[in-house]
C-alpha cells in the first residue's frame, strides 16, 4: 500500500516512508512488504483488533467511565434500576487509538537523537543544580533573576535545596522538520509520562502483526523497565542495601493513572496513593496491612504541584505532607526530585543555549521548534476514509532514564499523530503510533542479573489495595449470585411459563423473593414482597428479572472499579477478563442486553473466580479478596434459603422451589447425583448448609473463614466466625427434622448476625484508617 | 541575612536615639473537633537579622511537645521551622516569642536626601550581574499574588514621572494606596487575588503590600514582601488590649547606592515607625506565619491567632 498509488506523500516535504525519488526509505522496506500484501480493510481489522486488546490491556481507563455510577454500585445495595446513564461505550471512553501502522527509525538516525537527547539530560540536570544552588546563570547575565523568580514551580523552602540527583527518568518529545532534521518540542522532567504507554502499545502491536514486527528486526522495548529498575536502585538513600520502591500514583482520577498501574506491575513494584504513606521524622512509611513499612525510594508520577500540601505553591491539599521534607533531609528519595518541574518550563526554553554554554561549554544538538517551523510527515491511517493512508505530522516521545552507568534510552516510544492545526504540545487527535528502530544490531536477550537485593514488600500489601481486593471479592461473588439467580428464574418462567400458576403462584412469589434476595432487597412479607404487589404475577417477575440486570451491572461496575485501583496485584488474564466484564457492564446498561448475555457474564465471572484461585499468590492480597467473597457467599446463601424455604413460603410451591434454590446455589446437579431422587428437603438443607464437601455449602465457607482468621491471627473475627458455625449447628436439626415447617428463619437468624458483624469488623480492623490531609487554616 | 547585607547601608552608627526595644508573642492555636494522628507545620515566626534590627531572642514553643522539630534557612535567608506531631492530637498551639532591638528611623531621618530616578534604578537592575542580579533582582519577578494588573498601573501612573527619585516614587505610591484604599479585615483572606482587593478598593496590610509592590515591579522596580509585627496604640486614656496586635505586612524597595527601603502603605509610613520585621519574600505565599496539614479523619478546625506587640524592656 505504501509503495503503489495509494499513499501520496506531501509533494516538497520530507517523508518518512518515501524518499524524494519515489522509493522506499531502507528502513521502512520491512514494513512496506508487510503492507504490500494488505488491504485497506485489513489495516482496519489491525486497528480494531489493536483496540480491543488496549481494552484488555489498559482496562484501566474505564475506571474514568465507571466513576459516576461508583455510589450505585455499592455491594449490598442492588437494584439499581435507575443507574443507566453512563452508558457510553468503551470505545468512546477510550483514550487514545493506536495507529497499527508505526513510525520506523533507523537504528543509526535514534543512535543520533539518544545522544541529543542523552545531552539534554546532562544540561537540564546542570540547569536544576545551578537554579537551586548557586545560580551561576542568574549571575553571569544568562537567565534574569526576575524571569526565573517568575516562576511558580521554582521551589524556594530550602536555600540548598540539592537533590543528589535531579533527573532519573527523562522524556523528550521531537518533531522532524520538513528539511528533515529534528527540533525539540518540549522537555519532561517533572513526572514524564508515557514509557509504559510505549511498552503497552508494543505489546499489541506485537500481537496485531507479529510477522512484520519479527521480519522488519524491531528492537524490543520491554528492556526499558530492566533500566528503570536498576534507575531507580541507584537512587537508595545512603547505607540502605535494599531500597524498598514505590510508584507513586495521584490515584484513579489521574490522567495517567492507567500507565502508572502499568509500570507498576512491569517494575514489580507497590502502587502507593497519596494516602498509603505518611511522613514521620523524616522518613517515608507505607501504611501496609501488618503496620508500617519503610519506604526508601519514590519513583513519582505525580506531579511537582501536588506533591506536597506544606509546600507553599502546591495547589489544593492533595499529595503527601512532608514528603519534600523528607526528601530534602535525605529521608528518601523521589525520582525525579523535588523541584524538576522547573527544568520543563516553556519560559527557561529560550536560555537553555546560552545556559548549555555556559555550564558545560557545550552547544546544544538539538534546537528548540520554532512556531514558523515545518514539519515533516508520515503515513497514518486516515480518520476521514477507512482504511485509507494519507501524510500525517508525528511527535515522537524518547524516554532516557539515568542509571550508574550513564544515560540509557528506551529502543522506541510513542509516536503522536497531531490533527491539522494542533499544537505540537498539546495533540488533540488522540491517536499514537508505535516507533519501531530497524537496522541495529540483533536484540540480545540480556540475562540480568540482579546486582542489588531486590527487597519488594513480600507479604505487605498497602491497606487501601486490602481493601479494594475485599470489595472486590464481595461484588465479584454477589455479581455472580445475582447473574445467576435472574438467568435462572428467566429461563424457568421461559421453559414453562405455567410455573407461575403452580401452587397457586406460590413458586413465582417465591421466585420473586429469590431474586430480590440476591440483590440484597428486602423479601419479608410486610412489604408485600415488593413494589407492584399488586400488579399481575407475570408482571411483578419481569420487574425483578430487570432489576436483576441492572443490579449485575452495578456490581460489575463495583468490581471493576475496585480491581482497576489494585491492579498489580491481578494477573494480565484478569485483566483481561476485567475489560470483557466492563464491556458486558455497558451492554447491560444500555438494555441492549438478552437474558442469555448473562451466560456470558457468568462464564467471565467464573473466570475471574478461577483466576482468583489459580494465578494469584497466597498472600494477604488473596487472603482478602478470598475472605470476602466466602463471606458474602455464605450470606448469600443465607438469603436465598430464607426467600425459598422460610415461613411464608407456600406448602405446594415448596418442591419446585427448592429446585431453583439449589439451582440459584449450583448445587442442583450435585444434589441429583447424590440422592437420585425427588427433592426432599432436608436434604436439600444437608447439602446446602451442613455438607462441608460441596464448595457452594454454608459449612464450606465458614471452613475457609475459619482458616483466613487464623492465617491473620486474628481472635475477633475467628470468635465470630465460630458464632456463625454454633448458629448453624444448633439450628440446622431442627430444620431437617421439622420436615416441611422448617425452622429455617431462626437458622437463618442465628448465623446471619455474626457473619455481618464480621463484615463490619474486617473494615474497622483491617482499612479503617483517618487518612485525609486537612489543610491548617492560614495564620 | 550575609547574603543580603552588601546591597544595604550599614547602620548609621552616629545615630544619637538608641534602639527600641519591642517583645513580640505570636500565639496561634488549632483545635480540632476529632484527634488528629499526624500534624504537620510550617513557621516563619523567628525574626531575621536586619542592618536596622538586632535578634535579642527568639524561640517557638509547641504544645503539645512535637515528636520533630528542624530549622532551616529559605532561600530569601528567614528562618523557617518544621515541626511534626506523630501522636493523637485536638489541639495544636504554636507560640513565637522574640525580643528585638530595632534602631529608630526617625521620621525619614535614616532615608538620602537624593535619591537615583525610579528609571536610572529600572536601568540598573536589568543590566545587573553578580550579587546584584541575584539577590535583588528577583524580587522584580511578578508572581501570581502580585501580577502586572492595567487598571493598578492606571490609578498610579502619574507618579512615574521621568526624572522622578526612586523615594519620591515610593512615598507617592504609599500615600496614593493609603488614599484610595479602605482598610477592612472582614473583605479579604489570604487567597482573595489583587484584582478583586483592587476593584473593591478595601482590603487588609498584605493586600496593600501586595499591590504597591505590583505597581513597582510593573516598572522593573524590585521590591520585596516583608511580615513582621507593628505596635499598636490604643486610644487615649484606655489600656491596651492583650492580644489585640496583629500580625503586619508591609513592603521594601530597593533604592541605587543606599539598599532596601522600608515603606508600609496600610500606615502611610516611609520609613515605618514601630515595626519589627520577621521575615521577607516574593510575597505572602513565601513567608506564611504558619502553614500547616493534619491527617486525620474528617473534622472541623477552629484558628485562633494572638499577637501582642510590646515596648521597652518589658521582658
Amino acid at each position: 500500500m505504501l509503495n503503489d498509488a495509494a499513499y501520496h506523500p506531501q509533494p516538497g516535504r520530507y517523508d518518512e516512508a518515501i524518499a524524494d525519488d519515489g522509493t522506499m526509505r531502507p528502513a521502512w522496506a520491512g514494513v512496506g512488504s508487510a503492507l504490500a500484501d494488505m488491504r485497506p480493510i485489513d489495516l482496519l481489522d489491525r486497528q480494531r483488533q489493536a483496540d480491543r486488546l488496549l481494552d484488555a490491556e489498559g482496562a484501566g481507563h474505564l475506571v474514568h467511565d465507571l466513576l459516576p455510577d461508583d455510589a450505585s454500585g455499592i455491594v449490598g445495595s442492588g437494584g439499581s434500576s435507575g443507574s443507566g446513564g453512563s452508558g457510553g461505550s468503551v470505545a468512546d471512553s477510550r483514550p487514545w487509538r493506536l495507529d497499527p501502522l508505526p513510525l520506523v527509525i533507523a537504528h543509526d538516525e535514534f543512535r543520533q537523537l539518544t545522544r541529543a537527547a542523552a545531552q539534554r539530560v546532562r544540561v537540564l540536570e546542570a540547569v536544576l543544580a545551578d537554579l537551586y544552588g548557586p545560580r551561576r546563570l542568574v549571575r553571569s547575565g544568562v537567565l534574569p533573576a526576575e524571569v526565573l523568580f517568575a516562576i511558580p514551580s521554582l521551589r524556594t523552602t530550602v536555600a540548598t535545596h540539592a537533590a543528589s540527583r535531579w533527573l532519573v527518568h527523562y522524556a523528550v518529545d521531537l518533531v522532524r522538520l520538513a528539511d528533515g532534521s529534528w527540533r525539540v518540542v518540549q522537555d519532561s522532567t517533572d513526572a514524564p509520562s508515557g514509557a509504559g504507554y510505549a511498552m503497552m502499545n508494543r505489546s499489541v502491536v506485537a500481537r496485531v502483526m507479529p510477522d512484520t514486527v519479527r521480519r522488519a528486526g524491531v528492537a524490543p522495548v520491554n528492556g526499558f523497565a530492566a533500566v528503570m529498575r536498576r534507575a531507580l536502585a541507584a537512587q537508595s538513600p545512603v547505607g540502605r542495601r535494599s531500597p524498598r520502591t514505590v510508584v507513586l500514583t495521584g490515584g484513579p482520577t489521574h490522567p495517567t493513572y492507567v500507565e502508572h498501574s502499568y509500570l507498576a506491575v512491569q517494575l514489580g513494584y507497590h502502587l502507593a496513593e497519596g494516602g498509603d504513606l505518611v511522613v514521620r521524622k523524616n522518613r517515608v512509611w507505607m501504611r501496609a496491612l501488618d503496620g508500617m513499612e519503610p519506604v526508601d525510594v519514590i519513583y513519582r508520577r505525580l506531579e511537582d504541584a501536588g506533591l506536597d500540601p506544606l509546600d507553599a505553591r502546591t495547589v489544593g491539599g492533595a499529595g503527601i505532607p512532608g514528603v519534600t521534607w523528607a526528601a530534602q533531609s535525605g529521608g528518601v528519595s523521589l525520582a525525579n526530585a523535588f523541584g524538576t518541574r522547573l527544568a520543563e518550563e516553556p519560559a527557561l526554553v529560550p536560555y537553555l543555549p546560552a545556559a548549555a554554554a555556559e555550564l558545560l561549554g557545550e552547544t546544544l544538538d538539538l534546537a528548540a521548534l520554532a512556531p514558523t517551523d515545518d514539519p515533516a510527515s508520515a503515513p497514518c491511517l486516515s480518520s476521514w476514509t477507512p482504511g485509507a493512508l494519507v501524510p500525517g505530522t508525528v511527535v515522537l516521545r524518547m524516554h532516557l532514564a539515568v542509571t550508574p552507568d550513564g544515560v540509557t534510552a528506551m529502543d522506541g516510544g510513542v509516536g503522536r499523530v497531531l490533527a491539522p492545526g494542533d499544537d505540537p504540545r498539546l495533540p488533540t487527535a488522540r491517536v499514537v503510533k508505535d516507533v519501531w528502530v530497524v537496522g541495529g544490531p540483533a536484540p540480545t536477550r540480556l540475562v540480568t542479573r540482579s546486582v542489588q537485593t531486590r527487597v519488594d514488600f513480600g507479604a505487605s500489601v498497602p491497606k487501601r489495595a486490602a481493601d479494594a481486593l475485599y470489595w472486590m471479592g464481595r461484588a465479584a461473588e454477589r455479581a455472580e449470585v445475582v447473574a445467576r439467580t435472574t438467568r435462572l428464574v428467566a429461563a424457568q418462567v421461559q421453559q414453562d411459563p405455567s410455573l407461575l400458576s403452580v401452587a397457586g403462584g406460590g413458586w413465582g412469589t417465591g421466585a420473586i423473593a429469590l431474586l430480590r434476595a440476591a440483590q440484597g432487597l428486602s423479601t419479608s412479607a410486610t412489604d408485600g414482597r415488593g413494589p407492584n404487589g399488586a400488579a399481575p404475577l407475570v408482571d411483578r417477575v419481569q420487574h425483578e428479572l430487570q432489576g436483576g440486570q441492572q443490579a449485575v451491572a452495578a456490581q460489575l461496575a463495583s468490581l471493576v472499579h475496585e480491581a482497576m485501583t489494585v491492579r498489580e496485584f491481578l494477573s494480565t488474564t484478569t485483566g483481561r477478563v476485567l475489560g470483557r466484564l466492563a464491556r458486558l457492564r455497558a451492554d447491560l446498561v444500555s438494555s441492549l442486553a438478552a437474558p442469555d448475555d448473562l451466560d456470558v457474564v457468568l462464564v467471565d465471572l467464573a473466570a475471574l473466580a478461577g483466576l482468583a484461585m489459580e494465578s494469584t499468590v497466597r498472600g494477604p492480597a488473596w487472603r482478602f479478596l478470598d475472605l470476602a467473597r466466602r463471606l458474602e457467599r455464605a450470606l448469600a446463601l443465607l438469603g436465598s434459603i430464607e426467600a425459598a424455604l422460610g415461613i411464608d413460603t407456600e406448602p405446594l410451591a415448596l418442591q419446585p422451589l427448592a429446585e431453583s434454590l439449589l439451582a440459584a446455589n449450583e448445587s442442583l446437579v450435585a444434589y441429583r447425583r447424590r440422592y437420585r431422587s425427588d427433592v426432599e428437603l432436608g436434604d436439600v438443607v444437608d447439602l446446602l448448609v451442613h455438607d462441608d464437601a460441596n464448595p457452594r455449602s454454608l459449612a464450606f465457607q465458614l471452613d475457609r473463614l475459619r482458616e483466613h482468621m487464623a492465617s491473620l491471627a486474628w481472635q475477633e473475627g475467628a470468635d465470630l466466625v465460630q458464632q456463625a458455625s454454633l448458629g448453624a449447628l444448633t439450628h440446622v436439626d431442627d430444620a431437617v427434622v421439622g420436615g416441611r415447617h422448617m425452622a429455617v428463619d431462626a437458622l437463618v437468624l442465628a448465623t446471619r448476625g455474626p457473619l455481618l458483624q464480621l463484615g463490619d469488623a474486617v473494615v474497622r480492623r483491617w482499612f479503617a484508617d483517618p487518612v485525609n490531609p486537612m489543610m491548617m487554616g492560614n495564620s | 541575612m550575609t547574603a543580603d547585607a552588601p546591597p544595604d547601608a550599614p547602620p548609621d552608627a552616629t545615630t544619637p536615639t538608641p534602639p527600641l526595644r519591642f517583645a513580640v508573642v505570636h500565639r496561634t492555636e488549632y483545635e480540632y473537633s476529632s484527634p488528629m494522628s499526624d500534624g504537620y507545620t510550617v513557621a516563619h515566626l523567628l525574626p531575621r537579622e536586619t542592618p536596622t534590627q538586632r535578634v535579642v531572642s527568639a524561640a517557638i514553643e509547641v504544645d503539645p511537645e512535637p515528636d520533630e522539630f528542624e530549622e532551616h534557612t529559605d532561600v530569601f535567608g528567614n528562618r523557617v521551622v518544621r515541626l511534626g506531631v506523630h501522636r493523637p492530637h485536638d489541639r495544636l498551639v504554636v507560640t513565637g516569642r522574640c525580643m528585638v532591638d530595632v534602631d529608630a528611623a526617625g521620621g525619614s531621618a535614616g532615608l538620602p536626601s537624593a535619591s537615583a530616578t525610579w528609571e536610572r534604578t529600572a536601568a540598573l537592575l536589568t543590566s545587573a550581574r553578580g550579587e546584584l542580579a541575584d539577590e535583588v533582582g528577583r524580587f522584580a519577578a511578578h508572581t501570581t499574588a502580585t501580577p502586572t494588573l492595567v487598571s493598578l498601573d492606571e490609578l498610579v501612573g502619574d507618579l512615574y514621572v521621568p526624572g522622578t527619585p526612586i523615594l519620591d516614587v515610593v512615598r507617592g505610591l504609599s500615600t496614593r494606596i493609603h488614599r484610595e484604599f479602605v482598610f477592612d479585615a472582614e473583605f479579604s483572606d489570604v487567597s482573595t487575588p489583587i484584582a478583586a482587593v483592587f476593584d473593591a478598593r478595601r482590603g487588609v496590610c498584605q493586600d496593600f503590600a501586595h499591590l504597591m509592590i505590583a505597581c513597582l515591579r510593573s516598572r522593573g522596580l524590585a521590591a520585596r514582601y516583608v511580615s513582621g509585627y507593628i505596635e499598636t496604640v490604643p486610644p487615649p486614656g484606655q489600656p491596651k488590649l492583650t492580644g489585640s496586635d496583629a500580625s503586619h505586612a508591609w513592603c521594601s524597595v530597593w533604592v541605587p547606592d543606599h539598599g532596601w527601603v522600608d515603606a508600609d502603605p496600610t500606615n502611610d509610613q516611609v520609613p515605618p515607625q514601630r515595626h519589627v520585621t520577621v521575615a521577607w519574600g516574593r510575597d505572602y505565599f513565601d513567608v506564611t506565619p504558619v502553614r500547616g496539614v493534619v491527617i486525620g479523619p474528617a473534622a472541623t478546625q477552629r484558628l485562633t491567632v494572638g499577637v501582642d506587640v510590646t515596648s521597652g524592656d518589658a521582658t
